[in-house]
């Protein structure tokens, strides 16, 4: 049997490819959405807003990091579709400082995690801090 | 009134005031501005909404519930905010439920404050604020005024909407929008936007306390920020990034 090989036009490739994209960020989107609670007492880590973009070259994440410092950050591809951010905080904050009184806790951290659908290096990545703003650009691997 | 959403009041409602709208959004520039404003300036709680379109939620301040959709005012000011991310089926009806009762109410003008998303936020160490108005003399007004007039582009969401029900009713509305992150608490951007507010309208506000409490602000706002990203998501808030077509 012959295969009919579809005959795609540039535009509708571009389509097709950002429908792909849209389809990954749509993935993404439930993943870092998904219910539960933005802290954990065990680990003593506040979860941190964050997110990923993917342009041709680069796959560059950012991350929302108040009250932290700056040389604590550490950003670490946990395998080769994962990234997680974490940062010790100036100082520890506890519930009631957020003035919650019906839990208990402490939190040391800022902590995120990214998952990225496509290779890049992570032994070429480059930080910068700026204001809390944390982004990490890492090129992709071709 | 609109058929599923109420505004019940609590008490007197001052007529010919300036009514601010800050609903979460982008950076939740307009909900944390509007909530800063209410505490500086002492604002009393005079109504608050009450919708089956809204999740069954209440906020516990100090103890006392409270409808996460509430009123604020004093003789000159009315400040409409929400500490709940408000899902996208309710956004029209409350919206329209809002501009109704401040034309009942005879509000001289609806202020929404917001964020427009910017990509390159971090660098900029000051949030420009930009103007929209519901007609050119309020437009001319701004611009007086020394703001920046947003000229060209889309505005998506509660503030879209403030301005589209106010026209149709010919009332004055304005939207004062500050550059901010998309999607993390911009306590700056709407610490710029108060004081553009404070500027053009002559109330004093110090926002000297908001920025010092920005990287409070940014660890408390997590879990609103996200779910209002949600909502964002829902209703292709990023169409303001593009380019209007008008020829």
């Amino acid at each position: 049997m012959s295969e009919k090989r579809e005959k795609l036009s540039t535009f509708d490739m571009m389509e097709k490819y950002l429908e792909e994209i849209e389809a990954l960020a749509d993935e993404f989107m439930a993943s870092a959405f998904s219910e539960g609670p933005s802290w954990n007492t065990e680990t003593c880590c506040l979860q941190a807003l964050s997110n990923v973009f993917i342009t041709s070259r680069e796959v560059i994440v950012t991350a929302d990091l108040p009250n932290i410092e700056p040389e604590t950050v550490k950003v670490e591809a946990v395998d080769e579709n994962l990234i997680e951010i974490t940062a010790k905080m100036k100082k520890k904050v506890r519930f009631a400082d957020l003035g919650i009184y019906h839990r208990q806790g402490e939190f040391s951290f800022l902590r995120c995690q990214g998952r990225v659908h496509v290779a890049f290096d992570a032994e070429k990545m480059k930080i910068s801090c700026k204001g809390g703003i944390l982004e990490v650009r890492f090129p992709r691997k071709k | 009134m609109s058929e599923s959403v109420e505004i019940v009041e609590k008490k007197p409602i001052p007529s010919e005031a300036t009514m601010i709208i800050g609903l979460p959004d982008v950076g939740l520039v307009g909900l944390i501005a509007t909530s800063y404003l209410i505490s500086e300036l002492k604002l009393e709680e005079i109504s608050y909404m009450d919708s089956d379109l809204l999740p069954p939620v209440v906020v516990l301040h100090k103890g006392l519930p409270h409808a996460p959709l509430r009123i604020y005012g004093n003789q000159n000011l009315i400040a409409v905010i929400s500490e709940l991310a408000v899902p996208v089926p309710a956004i029209y009806p409350i919206m329209r439920e809002i501009v109704d009762w401040g034309q009942a109410k005879k509000v001289k003008r609806i202020v929404s404050i917001g964020g427009i998303p910017v990509e390159s936020r971090q660098t900029i160490t000051e949030p420009k604020v930009f103007g929209a108005a519901s007609n050119q003399e309020l437009l001319d007004m701004l611009s007086k005024r020394g703001l920046s007039i947003m000229n060209e582009g889309y505005i998506v969401g509660p503030q879209a909407l403030s301005m589209r029900y106010s026209l149709s009713k010919k009332m004055s509305a304005i939207a004062l929008l500050a550059q901010s992150f998309y999607n993390y608490p911009d306590p700056e951007a709407a610490a710029m936007v108060l004081k553009e507010f404070s500027r053009i309208f002559e109330i004093k506000v110090d926002v000297s306390k908001l920025l010092e409490k920005g990287e409070e602000i940014r660890l408390k706002a997590r879990d609103i920020m996200k779910r209002t990203q949600q909502e964002m998501n829902r209703m292709k808030k990023s169409q303001e990034y593009d380019l209007p077509l008008y020829v």
